[in-house]
Order: C-alpha cells, then structure tokens, then sequence
C-alpha cells in the first residue's frame, strides 16, 4: 500500500462514531507516524504510551506463550485503546468513546493494519 | 458411474480414488463410494484422507457406528486430521452432545486457524448449548486452568497458563503480567480514561486477558484464540469474582 493511502485509511477509521483518533504508531521509538484526531486528543502521548502498551503485551505474551501479540486492546470506564500490529515495527491504534462499536472497529482495524505494507 | 469413473482415472497422478469416492458420495451413490473408498484403503490403509472420506459416506448413509470408526481411524493415522474431527463434532452435535463437539471443533480450529467454517460451527455449536447447562466451576489452583492469579509485584499466587504449561511459565507470566498491568494503569490515568477494566492482548495462537481482581491482585486468562474475545471477557469476568473469593478464604 502506498503512504498516500495512510491518511485515507485514519480518516476512515475516524469515521466511526464515538473514534476520538486514529493513529500510526512506530512502537520502536513510540512516535507518531500518521494521524486523524480531535485536537483534544495528544497524539504524542497516545503514541508513547501505546508503544510501552505494546513492548509489555509482548514480553507477558513472549513468556506464557512464546509468541508474540498482534492485537492490544485495552478498556476502561471512559475510554478504549485499540491497537493492531501492522509490518513491524508499526501498529495501527485507535482511541476511542466506551460506546463505541467494538466489533466493527476491531474488524475495521484488523483489515487496515494488515494492509499497510 | 463410468463416466466419473473415467474422469478420474484419467488424472496423471494416484489416489485419484479419493476424488472418485468423494463424487459418488456427492451424488448419493453410497454403496459404490464405499467400494471405492475400501478398493483404496487396501492399498493405502495409513492413509487419513480415506479413511475419512469413509466417515463422510458412512455418516450420510446414517451409520453413525461405521462413520465413528473411521474417522477414529483417520485420527490415529493423523491425529490433527480437520475432516475427521469435523466429522466427530458434526455427529457428536447430530447426537446433542454439544461439550464433545465443541471439544473437537476447537481441536480442529487450533489445527487450522484460519478456517472460517471452523469459528461459524464452532458458534452454532455453542449458541446450541442450552442456557441452563452450566460451566465447569473455575479452577484456580490448576496449573493447567489458563487462570493466572498474581500481585502487583509479580508474584504468582496461584493458577497457571494452561493444559502443558510448567509453575517456571506461570512465574515468569506472573512476573511480565505485573507490568503489563501496571502499564495499563499507567496509560488510561495518563490519558484520562478513567479506571482500567480488562485488557486483551491476543496473538496467532492465544487470547489472554487480564483484569483487576482487587487493588493488590490480578487475574490473567489464557485461552486458545479459536475462544472468541467476548466470550473470553466473559470467562474472566466470571473468573475474576471465583478469584475474588478465593483471595477472602486465604486471608
């Protein structure tokens, strides 16, 4: 996929009801590659702290299963955080509203992540 | 039947029986796919595939019997074989018993992942289940329950990651499970999400979720990732409330 088609793909992700942003996340340094978000959003941050999200999700998953994680996705009482592995070391996150609709976001992600090569 | 029959032997290769049996299986002709389906288990009697097209014969014909025994035979020729254990599931579900046929299609499903046909039969089969058929009580001080049970510093209180998992796997996903958590306490307060409820982390192969069982302690659920993710949150949070009490009786 080319670079053009990044921004096309947040915008769509955005889309959905109740994504507050979308993001394109180098887990390696934790900075932010693309994105689509409300201004309230702080994207650095969101980046930085997915990307620490991430190296963990990866170290318990290395250590129960010897494998490695290709979907993080964590939940609270005022938000969710959704992150899908794209080609190493990109994930593709999204934040978002807890009324948001999961199933379609997680599919939705899902298909975007896989085709960012 | 001569015209299927020609068509077949004309393939440049062998087992073409295979194919054969499977047409007249196709076209309800049973008694001449079986005769196939037995002409080539005598030459290839080790071969999975044949057995379990005899499967598929015997149980459209309703030989349930016949159709048990070959795909019994297809797995002891190989054990991870996706038609025979479709096939155990589908005549174990015909039969309503709905815990042995979700037990195969799982097997089958962690044999081949990315069979979609899998996952749907797999929910047909557990949407059958009727409501009142209660699930096996958590087990938490089993090792081989996929229910981990640690503090904030990492240490394993009890549990483990599941069916052939050592105590040294659960300590160390104990010891990485207390960072894990402690990271997502630290991401939803730095990014005002509130409190955290449960977080997901799912690979090729796994699921596994955790959840704050109280301020001190967490549960981490590993489950095979043919489990889909609302029902494994639903598992937890079931879990989650077994831990609980577990921590109550031991202080």
């Amino acid at each position: 996929m080319s670079l053009e088609r990044w921004p096309q793909i947040l915008r769509e992700i955005t889309g959905i009801a109740g994504v507050r942003g979308a993001l394109i996340v180098s887990t390696d340094d934790g900075l932010v590659i693309a994105e689509s978000a409300m201004e309230s959003v702080p994207t650095s941050d969101v980046a930085a702290l997915t990307s620490a999200l991430v190296s963990r999700a990866r170290k318990t998953a290395h250590a129960a299963h010897g494998a490695a994680p290709r979907t993080v996705h964590l939940t609270a009482s005022e938000g969710t955080l959704l992150a899908m592995a794209g080609p190493d070391p990109l994930w593709l996150v999204a934040l978002a509203d807890p009324h948001v609709e999961l199933g379609r976001l997680r599919v939705l992600l899902g298909d975007f992540a896989v085709s960012l090569a | 039947m001569n015209e299927v029959s020609s068509s077949a032997s004309s393939r440049p290769q062998g087992l073409a029986f295979l194919e054969l049996g499977e047409r007249l299986r196709q076209r309800g002709q049973y008694e001449a796919a079986a005769t196939v389906a037995n002409a080539g288990l005598v030459h290839y009697p080790a071969l999975a595939d044949a057995h379990d097209l005899l499967g598929r014969i015997r149980s459209d014909q309703g030989q349930d019997a016949s159709a048990i025994s070959a795909w019994r035979a297809a797995l002891e020729c190989d054990p991870g074989h996706v038609g025979a254990l479709k096939g155990l599931a589908f005549l174990s579900f015909r039969g309503r018993d709905f815990a042995t046929a979700e037990r195969y299609l799982e097997q089958a499903s962690r044999e081949s992942p990315h069979d979609l046909t899998l996952l749907s039969a797999l929910d047909k089969v557990r949407s059958a289940r009727p409501a009142s058929a209660p699930e096996a009580p958590p087990q938490l001080a089993d090792l081989s329950s996929g229910l981990l049970l640690f503090d904030g510093q990492g240490m394993r209180l009890t549990g483990g990651i599941g069916p052939g998992s050592s105590a040294d796997v659960a300590d160390a996903a104990a010891a990485e499970g207390a960072g894990l958590v402690r990271e997502a306490g630290r991401v939803t307060r730095l990014l005002g999400l509130g409190a955290w409820q449960h977080l997901l982390v799912e690979g090729a192969d796994f699921r596994l979720a955790a959840i704050p069982v109280t301020a001190e302690a967490f549960l981490l659920v590993s489950r095979p990732s043919s489990m889909p993710a609302g029902r494994l949150m639903a598992t937890a949070t079931r879990a989650g409330l077994a831990a609980r009490d577990w921590l109550e009786r031991m202080t």
